[in-house]
């Protein structure tokens, strides 16, 4: 990952933030520049909820070169509290131990390594609760 | 006059373990005979995507969410450790931006073996107590390193623990630090080697009991204090063995260290050791407890400290992630799994 990138992506995936419009006060993730419901540029910056459940979920095998010291992973998609859907990787544990539905929260870990001597790109994952 | 102390606290400790039977089948050692010598049963072991950084930031979090205050009135961030994933670009400006302390701050990475974290607890209550800064936070994190059948194997663990020292609500108070600094040549790593080197039986008596002892009976005759008058006390644990023989040697009883004795399960978290132990101590003190830490630094050196406990500890106690939770939270892995995940197979 360029170093433009992750400077200009940190928020959003280190904090977990997305977005609160100001006119139709819909939320979304992940930060966008206009709110991706009525198109109104009035929005400001939202926490997301640090813990949720589940809805989805599946394990992969083959993915991108910088990514594959990790696979094979769990990725789902989790309702957070707050009702936003997001995407993310589930760690620290294994597909057999998961169903939908189960509690889980986030936490802050390595997402890709670029090479060895390259920057590492940081993010949030979810563990079981 | 406001106290000077602790204001918040929180640890992390990575979910995966590997036990001293596991390591001991690999090199056919007895390890009846190693668990007897350290007192070890198990260590913590990084997942593939952990590294200080994260650790740092999950201690960093837990102790942000318990103190329930603002992360921007954090004016330093130091981060102390021997296995920082960049040798070139700070730890703590990771961990600025993940609490959202960004960016009205100042930051930097310390080393000085396994007590890179105190001294930057000290940094932070000197920052506090001259008013440059109202909140400091100080970590000490490590993924601890060591080559595959090297004695240190067996222990070299991983965790982190962060202090919020400030003058609002504090639930320690600091009554007083002193420290001891040589140069001891006991345990090294040159720049560019993957692993440290040490001076096997060279490790303990001129190193880590002199300074221990030197640090904690000057601080002691500092404050005219002596070894009953404290509740809880915690060393550094580069295996259970050294921590008991010191606070024997000092005059502790094992009543008084018990409680900060997690190395047996999670081994010797570096950086993040003494540290640990005294955040374990705080979730477990009351109101008018004093407690003593002294820690260690290969290299060598060593930070005490003597603090007593207020009112407020109370309100703190009841946050879920604690060092017991953490400690509860393990998944036994086997040495080929282990080797993945401290990247000793790529």
């Amino acid at each position: 990952m360029e170093p433009p990138k992750i400077w200009r992506e940190r928020r959003e995936k280190y904090l977990a933030l997305g977005i609160l419009c100001q006119e139709c006060k819909r939320k979304s993730f992940p930060i966008t520049l206009y709110c991706p419901h009525c198109s109104s540029e009035n929005i400001s910056e939202l926490k997301l909820a640090q813990t949720g459940k589940i809805l989805h979920f599946t394990r992969v095998t083959q993915t991108a070169e910088e990514l594959m010291l990790y696979a094979p992973y769990i990725i789902g998609l989790v309702e957070l509290d707050d009702g936003i859907k997001v995407t993310g990787q589930i760690t620290d544990t294994k597909l057999e131990d998961l169903t939908e539905g189960m509690k889980v929260r986030m936490v802050f870990r390595i997402l890709s390594k670029n090479g060895e001597e390259g920057l590492i790109g940081y993010g949030f994952k979810f563990v079981l609760i | 006059m406001s106290k000077l102390g602790i204001v918040s606290y929180g640890s992390y400790i990575p979910k995966y373990r590997i036990s001293i039977e596991e390591i001991a089948k690999v090199w056919d050692d007895d390890p009846n005979e190693i668990i007897s010598q350290l007192q070890v049963f198990s260590k913590s072991v990084p997942g593939p995507d952990e590294d200080v950084a994260t650790m740092s930031v999950e201690a960093a979090r837990n102790t942000i969410s318990r103190w329930k205050g603002n992360p921007q009135d954090v004016g330093a961030i130091y981060v102390g450790s021997e296995s920082h994933p960049y040798a070139v670009k700070p730890t703590a400006t990771i961990v600025a931006a993940a609490i959202d302390a960004e960016k009205e701050l100042t930051a930097a990475d310390l080393e000085f073996a396994c007590k890179a974290g105190t001294a930057g607890m000290q940094m932070c209550f000197g920052l506090v107590k001259s008013e440059m800064i109202k909140f400091g936070l100080a970590i000490g994190s490590d993924d601890s390193q060591a080559k595959p059948r090297d004695p240190l194997e067996y222990t070299a663990g991983a965790g982190s623990a962060a202090f919020l020292i400030g003058k609002e609500r504090v639930v320690a108070e600091l009554e007083g630090t002193y420290s001891i600094t040589t140069d001891t040549p006991d345990f090294w790593r040159r720049e560019g080697a993957v692993f440290p080197s040490h001076g096997n039986r060279f490790t303990g008596q001129p190193a880590y009991f002199q300074h221990t002892v030197d640090a904690s009976k000057g601080l002691m005759e500092k404050l005219g204090t002596k070894p009953s008058d404290y509740n809880h006390v915690t060393f550094h644990q580069p295996n259970t063995k050294f921590p008991l023989t010191v606070a024997k040697m000092l005059g502790f009883t094992t009543d008084q260290i018990d409680i900060s004795l997690i190395c047996k399960n999670i081994g010797n978290a570096y950086s993040a050791s003494s540290m640990l132990g005294l955040a374990h101590i705080l979730n477990n003190s009351n109101p008018g407890d004093r407690i003593f830490m002294t820690s260690y630094g290969s290299g060598a050196g060593s930070d005490a400290f003597s603090f007593s406990i207020t009112d407020e500890i109370e309100e703190l106690k009841s946050y879920p992630l604690t060092v017991e939770h953490y400690l509860n939270n393990k998944e036994q892995i086997n040495y080929g799994k282990y080797s993945r995940y401290k990247g000793i197979l790529r």
